[in-house]
């Protein structure tokens, strides 16, 4: 019996050892496409109604098998680097990683796909249009026209962040919503002084990404920026440093300021989500930044819960950074494209054709409908007068084999797409139903003295090389300047200033620079309208 | 050699060859494969991969056909990343405050737990003991954050309601209080699964030297301290040797999970600096390098560990 046993259990692990591709069926090619994975409860992407559908009218009748390997949303940027470098990457793969791409093609990792859009792309090109293209285009060859690297996906909507503020806590305050920093601070310290959430007030919310620490509070210190002092070569060189330009550090004075008279939360550098998330529906903070539609969104809907806890509880966006020097209140938006589409070299020549095929596919509108909507009666219950989808069910009121997602699965369109700019606009607010009018002033305030975010058409060696060496001494940074007393603000400041120069800041500033003189840019310098 | 054995049978002692005890312990040697293969698969095969610390990693050339680019990249990391030098103090000013607090704890606590008469509380107290070594870090940090974060974790908001302090005690925001949060965890994950070699080992020792000890008039401490603890000697000896030569290492997991921005400074070691300076942005080739220079020192580390204790007497590793 245990030699049974033993036999078994070794013919067991020899057995898992040998490799188990199935043969293909004759004629047929597997096609392996990455998608996003958000570990919707009940939602699998490997085997979804989005896929079936795709593989029914897009790869049965091509002979074509879709596989759709999940790729964790949030470690994305590195699982996607390992995969290539490890030459695992499925054959139609995307990303926000830009140093990848960059990194891609300098190692000539990646197909470049003029010939193939030509010939099998025509939706794809109508679709995303030759403005867009060209951001994926790189001069690799230096004969003045630049090669189709990557696809870009098509960025619907460019608004990046908004800003919340406690209505409730304005009209028992006898406040008007803050229109500039002075007025603000005024609403947060006078929201303390009445302890407006209870024993656990906290004013002003504030978390650090690790992954972009100074993110959350870049908006802030901008509107300390003294642009009388800052040219626009300084702006692009300082990219990725608006703690060194001129101004900020006033900016970063008045954060720990509201640090030290106990206004911002205490707990900002410790990852503690959950806690947050309760304490903003619990009603103990006073403003927050996230996306311009976050507190109204259905997956995490702060205003609902915020409203089951704290009567009459109202989030409302607030637009109140006011910087004097201009006198605008910037917003930094995305730029046209999305993330970046690619084909990796280890995806054969076949493949490589297939999955162009594919993309084109999900570019004929009819298609795109389907895999952004899904099904009528099901994902949303009718439509209206435009054509849009209206009465759109939370993926928790759909049953499992009918969840979707329409950005992750059709990833070439970045927001939901209904054939015109003004439809699409329309859209935006749609599924917030009975917030409809807070989203359409919240993604207005977002675009309110918008500027594009800055991105540059050459690789940046010293930005691969240093960038998440200069982003954790950011973080340290923040801390640092933000918790010291404020009589040493002024020593900790510079001291820190001095260390992210030093682990490589010095060299990225000098490379954009360079970058900005030879003209390799793209996005805006608010400084000079 | 033949004349050996001739005069060995000779004596009538007989002496079976290789092949013969393989054929006869052929299932130990059977169990003796999966380990092997572990080995060969996952510490031998990957040490040909160190040749990327010279060379300039490609993502279409892989390994072999990437270009050499001699020391270039330890030159990198030492001259322009000024974070290295504090990643390596860190890495071994933790790993040295987790061997002299967390060392002797399963030495004690095995003692402890073969002192247990009952052996209905020894099994208890032993699978409670080993519980959290089973625990991800992942989890660990999730209840640290629970019992020591500022202001709402349990430790603090308790002493702060009971008046014992006006301030939060700073445990996961003030370096010093870190370093020994993440020693003390750290112990306590540990110490259980540590006690198991120190029980066996206990297990083997002769009996009747407690029964000696005792007719002489000793009592329990003196047992302890005559019998017990030179009967585990050389298991000591041989773990200390081990953890010394571990110096250099440092998981990744640990540190990156209790570890937040405002104790960076504290909180970078080796394997955290090699995630940001290697792995996140591919380049592989500098984190092979940070590696690699990991290992020498880790093996001089353990050599001096296992000369010095030779010269005291004792047996070493090898």
């Amino acid at each position: 019996m245990r030699k049974t046993l033993a036999i078994v259990l070794a013919a067991i692990m020899l057995l898992s050892c040998a490799s188990l591709t199935a043969f293909a069926e004759e004629g047929w090619i597997t096609l392996r496409v990455e998608a996003f994975d958000r570990n919707i409860a009940g939602f699998n992407v490997e085997d979804c109604m989005q896929l079936h559908y795709a593989q029914e009218h897009f790869g049965d009748p091509n002979h074509i098998k879709l596989v759709f390997v999940p790729f964790s949303r949030w470690d994305e940027p590195t699982l996607i680097t390992n995969a290539m470098f490890g030459q695992t990457a499925p054959d139609l793969c995307m990303t926000y990683n830009g140093e990848l791409i960059n990194q891609a093609i300098d190692d000539e990792a990646i197909w470049v796909l003029d010939d193939l859009l030509n010939e099998y792309g025509p939706n794809i090109k109508a679709f995303l249009g030759d403005e867009l293209l060209t951001y994926g285009q790189v001069d690799t060859d230096e004969d003045g026209v630049g090669e189709q690297w990557y696809l870009p996906a098509r960025r619907l909507s460019v608004t990046n962040v908004g800003n919340f503020i406690r209505q409730d806590w304005l009209d028992k305050l006898g406040m008007e919503k803050p229109t500039d920093l002075e007025s603000f601070e005024k609403y947060l310290y006078a929201a303390k002084e009445a302890n407006l959430g209870g024993q656990q007030t906290i004013p002003m919310h504030l978390d650090l990404y690790e992954s972009n620490p100074l993110y959350n509070v870049v908006r802030l210190t901008d509107a300390f920026l003294d642009f009388s002092q800052i040219t626009e070569e300084d702006w692009y060189a300082y990219a990725r440093n608006h703690e060194m330009l001129p101004g900020s550090k006033e900016g970063y004075r008045w954060l720990n300021k509201l640090y030290n008279d106990g206004i911002l939360y205490e707990n900002f550098a410790i990852n503690d989500d959950a806690a947050q998330d309760s304490a903003l529906v619990q009603g103990y903070f006073g403003f927050f930044t996230m996306q311009p539609d976050q507190p109204w969104r259905t997956d995490k809907n702060y205003q609902i819960e915020l409203e089951k806890n704290v009567e009459g509880g109202k989030w409302t966006t607030v637009n109140c950074f006011l910087n004097e020097s201009l006198n605008k209140r910037l917003h930094d938006v995305y730029a046209a494209n999305g993330m970046s589409i690619f084909i990796p070299k280890t995806a054969s020549e076949e493949l490589a054709v297939a999955a162009i095929k594919y993309l084109d596919w999900m570019c004929v509108p009819e298609n795109m409908f389907f895999m952004q909507n899904g099904i009528e009666g099901i994902n949303y219950l009718g439509v209206n007068e435009d054509g849009i989808p209206i009465d759109v069910q939370s993926a928790d009121a759909v049953a499992d084999e009918y969840k979707m997602h329409a950005g992750d699965i059709c990833f070439i369109s970045n927001g939901l797409f209904y054939g015109s700019d003004e439809k699409n606009a329309a859209a935006i607010a749609i599924p917030f139903k009975g917030y409809e009018d807070e989203v359409v002033a919240s993604n207005a305030d977002a675009l309110c003295d918008k500027w594009t975010q800055i991105s540059f058409t050459v690789p940046i060696q010293a930005e691969t090389d240093f960038g998440s060496m200069v982003k954790s001494k950011q973080g340290e940074f923040l801390t640092a300047v933000l918790r010291c007393a404020p009589d040493q603000f002024d020593a900790v400041y510079d001291d820190y200033i001095e260390q992210i120069l030093n682990v490589g800041a010095r060299d990225m500033i000098e490379e954009f620079r360079e970058a900005y003189k030879a003209g390799n840019i793209r996005g805006t310098f608010p400084g000079n309208e | 050699m033949s004349v050996k054995k001739d005069k060995l049978s000779a004596r009538g002692v007989t002496r079976t060859s290789f092949w013969q005890a393989v054929v006869r312990d052929w299932r130990l040697y059977v169990m003796l494969i999966l380990p092997v293969v572990f080995y060969i698969i996952f510490c031998y095969k990957p040490m040909a991969g160190l040749v990327l610390a010279f060379k300039k990693y490609s993502m279409t050339k892989g390994i072999w056909g990437s270009k050499w680019v001699g020391v270039d990249n330890f030159e990198f990391i030492i001259n322009k990343m000024p974070d290295l030098p504090i990643a390596l103090g860190n890495t071994l000013l933790l790993n040295f405050m987790g061997l002299v607090v967390g060392f002797p704890v399963p030495v004690v606590l095995a003692i402890m737990l073969n002192e247990i008469r009952s052996s209905g509380v020894k099994r208890v107290s032993q699978t409670l003991l080993y519980l959290p070594h089973f625990l991800s870090w992942v989890i660990i940090g999730g209840m640290v954050l629970q019992i020591f974060a500022p202001t709402t974790g349990v430790v603090n908001a308790t002493l702060l309601r009971m008046g014992w302090i006006s301030q939060n005690i700073p445990f996961l925001d003030e370096g010093n209080h870190w370093r020994w949060l993440y020693t003390l965890v750290g112990v306590w994950q540990s110490m259980g699964w540590g006690t198991i070699l120190y029980l066996s080992a206990i297990t083997g020792i002769n009996m009747e030297l407690f029964e000696a000890a005792k007719i002489d008039g000793a009592n329990k401490l003196q047992q302890i301290w005559h019998v017990t603890l030179p009967g585990i000697r050389s298991t000591i000896v041989v773990l200390l040797i081990l953890n010394i030569g571990q110096m250099m290492n440092i998981s990744f997991d640990r540190p990156y999970i209790m570890g937040n921005p405002t104790v960076q400074r504290y909180c970078d070691v080796l394997s955290t600096f090699v995630y940001r300076a290697g792995i996140t942005n591919g380049k592989f080739e500098r984190a092979t390098a940070v590696g690699l220079f990991q290992s020498v020192v880790g093996l001089i580390m353990i050599s001096s560990a296992n000369f010095v204790t030779k010269r005291l007497g004792e047996e070493g590793i090898w």
